[in-house]
């Protein structure tokens, strides 16, 4: 008999499989094959067992699984369950049993049989949850009926309604671990169709949460198509059919259980048509966007149902759900962490939809599948009304910096959204490169490393902790987060090199969303050198020449800390060991080093009549007549003074030196987006810098940063950016006047500001230091060709710049240079310092480190 | 056989790569690791903090050569991995008692 059987087998999968590439439906291939299977079943029971279909009593034959399922896929395990009411633990019962089995195995069947009692089924094995789960999908084969009736009407339903909680939870755990090990996204270059998100294992978890919840609310099986909402259910079981198909195609194709749609598997999928209508002619790319798009509508139910469990109801849960709900307002309310739009048209309200993504950024919630829907429907009447050029920037920016940025971007870019307003993303749309280096699509690389880059807030590791604080300092965060979405644009263009494509993109993209000149030049640059460090730590890093050389790429310290932070999260979402500890540590020791080359050789080049640079050209360009007078302002001014300064700030400057001669300080003053900064060009003189920052310490302002340099005619350009801790020139307009003219009346000498300084301290209620910073002092002669450099750690308290300037003045001190920063609680401050035109000797650098240490000391 | 076991500069990988490839050395495995030898530390402050790298970035390769092109393979690493500072690195030497191609079983220097 086991002959005819393997020749029944044989030929009968061999039809099926002749059948399949012909047709590609998979769907039928599945269901051929589990009647093939249960056609076979059926004869070794009668052979083995009992001649008689429907007996023995009190034993039964069930498929359980994917076979119960009728889902026998062509390299599937089959699984089966025979069920007894007790008697069947003899010797000559089990050998029935095992003759059956064999006989099955035999057949190349990769048989996953199980003996048990009906009672045992009747209890919940949390450590085997498998098991209860696959008498779900329970099918009788042959034997007592009655039997199986019992398990499936009563037994089965009795366990859920018992156990549902556990179960579901369960579920969902390991559902959240299998997502987990994917990286929680259906975007890879190689997806597993069956165990990635949004692969086949999501779609048995929807099918079993429906079953199981319909068991649980009407203590039957319910139809659970009727389960699905009618608006995803034809999406849904179009993506199932997909998947069905894909699957079968891989198990002929590769010739076992592997579910791995390979780069050389998808080129042969496409090019078949494997899912996709016949006649279409579809390139590799274009038909995994068909792949993502199924995927993507299996997993949003999954999730979807996934957070409709009910949560074992802690105190905390419960608080935390509550604590969500809270954010509801009138536009959205908030429901298990997803959004649902309140009123029927703000689907079709641009400016809501667009503040409803920034909600979404803000709190790390999702769009509640409704929501979604409403937005695929008004998908097409909402092009063209959104907002456009600078003020969806302004929008998109607080978007961007928002914690969860990456979900909202990647809600938006699923429904069409981004795509409307960034058209250049569109090259990079699920797009599938051959590149055994990355592991994700182009775009999901993308927003993971804008998600990396959030994720600093919380640091897990020392490298994210350093990296974490430098993320904080950032003056424009948004900038490097555009180049971040931006950067690898190119990659889905044609031509070799993915950086020109990506910087010819954002050029276009930038330009429309009107960024400054600027900015546009930052992002630019980001783009540009996002290989730049990658390329340098093939170096020697620890070698002078090569960070130097590196340094003078960047350029400026905010631009080395965006493109350290831009390496950091762009490695990191390549895959998930990319970033290696060794690797992270050479960022990080490429990085300081640039930037103590940065701070320290402010003063090595200088602006010269005759040497090239762009900035002055492009000065030049913008103002042509004042070429002379820029090129007299700028002479003897450090490089870094162009390069941080944009051309209308120059511009600025050299027209308040043009005024010098009707008043010999002028002064501006401007509210900045984080603070308020006073700009003073003047001809220099002794303690100016110390006046100035006393000055700012009597009207209570907190002087986050400044900078000041001199050009050859000895005229300085000083900026201090603060903050009103009191808020008084915000709250009193007119005493923006008063202030400039105690800064001019102060630098006159017409105020004695010392006396001034020490009233406002001694008045001041000097609050306890939140965290102790202990003051270093450092001097450097080698690192400047003419001055020294001095490098102050302290901890920040108000007054503190004014009593170190103060001392360098009494020490008759010149400062060349100053660049000065705060660090939350800690000050760093450096200064270039010459005296009588040298620099600092040792008796001098004493001298000074004596009374900086007695002045800085905490009384 | 032997096994070649080489700690270089970072810097120096794609030279050696190179250099090994032109006398026909197509296999080996690339480690990053940290160490020092006479080179010792680096230490770098930054705001104020110190950071000291008693450990430095290395390269380390490995391959098992058959011992006719063990030579020209230290040749070329050394040529390649010199720069005639402190810290270029050491090559080692090890004699391999066999060697399977695991998909096969071929064994000794057909493996290779």
């Amino acid at each position: 008999m086991i002959s005819s059987l393997r020749e029944l087998h044989s030929s009968s999968c061999s039809l099926i499989r002749a059948k399949f590439l012909e047709t590609l439906d998979g769907c039928s291939a599945i269901a051929q094959r589990t009647q093939l299977i249960d056609d076979l079943a059926l004869r070794l029971w009668r052979e083995f067992i009992s001649e008689d279909a429907e007996g023995p009593s009190r034993f039964v034959l069930v498929a359980t699984g994917g076979y119960g399922r009728s889902m026998l896929f062509p390299s599937s395990d089959v699984d089966l369950l025979f069920l007894h009411e007790g008697g069947w633990s003899d010797k000559e019962s089990k050998d029935k049993i095992r003759r059956l089995s064999q006989e099955m195995w035999d057949l190349k069947l990769r048989l996953s049989p199980q003996t048990r009692a009906i009672s045992e089924c009747d209890r919940l094995d949390p450590n085997n949850l498998e098991f209860t789960i696959s008498l779900l999908d329970a099918r009788y084969l042959a034997g007592d009926r009655d039997l199986f009736a019992r398990l499936r009407r009563s037994l089965i339903p009795r366990l859920v309604m018992r156990e549902y909680q556990l179960i579901v939870e369960k579920l969902a755990e390991v559902t959240q671990a299998r997502h987990g090990k994917f990286g929680n996204t259906i975007f890879h270059l190689e997806p597993n169709i069956k165990e990635s998100p949004g692969g086949l294992r999501d779609y048995n978890i929807v099918h079993w949460l429906l079953l199981l919840s319909g068991i649980e609310k009407m203590r039957t099986s319910p139809d659970q198509q009727a389960l699905i909402s009618p608006a995803f259910r034809e999406q849904f079981t179009e993506a199932l059919n997909y998947l069905i198909s894909v699957r079968c195609f891989l198990h002929y194709r590769h010739g076992r259980d592997d579910n791995t749609l390979t780069w050389e598997a998808q080129a042969e999928a496409a090019s078949r048509g494997v899912g996709v209508e016949k006649e279409s002619d579809i390139s590799t790319e274009d038909w995994m966007r068909i792949y993502f798009r199924h995927a993507r509508s299996i997993q949003r139910v999954a999730i979807q149902l996934l957070s409709e469990i009910p949560a074992s109801r802690s105190s905390l849960y419960r608080e935390f759900q509550n604590w969500r709900s809270r954010l509801s307002n009138s536009n959205f309310s908030v429901v298990n962490g997803f959004i649902l739009l309140q009123q029927t048209g703000g689907a079709k309200d641009p400016e809501l939809l667009l503040s409803m993504f920034q909600f979404m950024a803000e709190h790390g919630l999702r769009l509640g599948i409704a929501t979604e829907q409403r937005l695929e429907q008004a998908g097409a009447s909402l092009a063209g009304k959104f907002p456009k050029g600078g003020a969806f920037w302004k929008h998109f920016r607080e978007l961007l910096i928002a914690p969860h940025a990456a979900d909202a971007l990647r809600a938006m870019h699923f429904l069409g959204l981004l795509n409307l307003f960034l058209p250049e993303l569109a090259a990079i749309d699920s797009l599938v490169i051959r590149d055994y280096y990355h592991r994700f699509t182009v775009d999901e690389h993308s927003f993971r490393a804008i998600e990396n880059l959030h994720a600093l807030r919380r640091p897990s590791s020392e490298w994210e902790e350093r990296f974490g604080e430098i993320f904080g300092e950032l003056e424009q965060p948004e900038l490097l987060l555009m180049a971040l979405l931006l950067h690898d644009v190119g990659k889905g263009l044609p031509g070799d090199d993915h950086v020109k494509g990506s910087l010819e993109a954002s050029w276009n993209c930038l330009t429309r969303l009107e960024l400054s000149q600027a900015d546009r030049d930052t992002v630019y640059f980001l783009i540009a050198n996002h290989l730049e460090i990658s390329a340098t730590l093939r170096k020697d890093i620890f070698d002078h020449n090569t960070v130097e050389a590196f340094a003078e790429k960047v350029g400026t310290p905010e631009r080395l800390k965006m493109l350290a932070l831009l390496t950091y999260a762009d490695i990191k979402s390549v895959n998930p060991e990319a970033l290696s500890p060794w690797k992270a540590e050479n960022i990080w020791q490429l990085y300081i080093a640039a930037s103590n080359q940065l701070n320290r050789s402010v003063d090595q080049h200088t602006v010269h009549a005759g040497v090239k640079d762009e900035n002055v050209t492009r000065l030049n360009l913008i103002a042509p007549a004042l070429e002379k007078k820029v090129k007299q302002f700028l002479e003897g001014l450090p490089e870094r003074y162009l390069k941080t300064h944009s051309p209308e700030e120059v511009l600025s400057h050299v027209e308040m030196a043009n005024s010098l001669y009707h008043d010999p300080i002028q002064l501006n003053l401007r509210k900045g987006r984080h603070w308020l900064e006073l700009t003073l060009v003047t001809p220099d003189r002794p303690a100016l810098f110390a006046k100035v920052a006393g000055v700012l310490s009597t009207w209570g302002m907190n002087i986050i940063k400044a900078n000041a340099f001199c050009n050859d005619a000895g005229v300085i350009v000083d900026t201090f950016f603060f903050t009103d801790r009191f808020r008084t020139l915000e709250l009193n307009v007119h005493e923006c006047d008063r202030f400039k003219r105690n800064v001019s009346e102060t630098l006159a000498g017409d105020v004695d500001v010392e006396r001034l300084v020490s009233q406002r301290l001694r008045n001041e209620r000097q609050l306890p230091a939140k965290v102790k910073i202990n003051t270093k002092i450092d001097f450097d002669n080698d690192a400047s060709p003419h001055s020294t450099v001095v490098q102050v750690i302290a901890q920040d308290r108000p007054g503190l710049l004014h009593k170190m300037s103060s001392v360098f003045a009494h020490a008759e001190c010149n400062i060349e240079i100053a660049l000065i920063e705060t660090e939350g609680q800690m000050a760093i401050d450096v200064f270039y310092l010459r005296t009588a035109g040298a620099k600092l000797d040792g008796p001098k650098q004493e001298e000074v480190r004596a009374h900086l240490s007695e002045q800085l000391s905490i009384t | 056989m032997t096994k070649v076991e080489a700690v270089i500069q970072t810097s120096r990988l794609d030279a050696v790569k190179t250099a090994l490839q032109d006398i026909g050395v197509e296999g080996m495995t690339v480690i990053e690791v940290r160490g020092h030898g006479r080179q010792k530390g680096h230490t770098e402050f930054y705001r104020g903090r110190e950071y000291t790298v008693d450990l430095l970035p290395k390269i380390k390769m490995e391959m098992v050569l058959p011992d006719d092109l063990v030579e020209k393979a230290v040749q070329a690493i050394a040529g390649a991995a010199r720069t005639g500072k402190i810290g270029d690195g050491k090559i080692f030497l090890s004699r391999i008692d066999d060697a399977i191609r695991i998909r096969n079983d071929e064994r000794g220097e057909t493996a290779l």
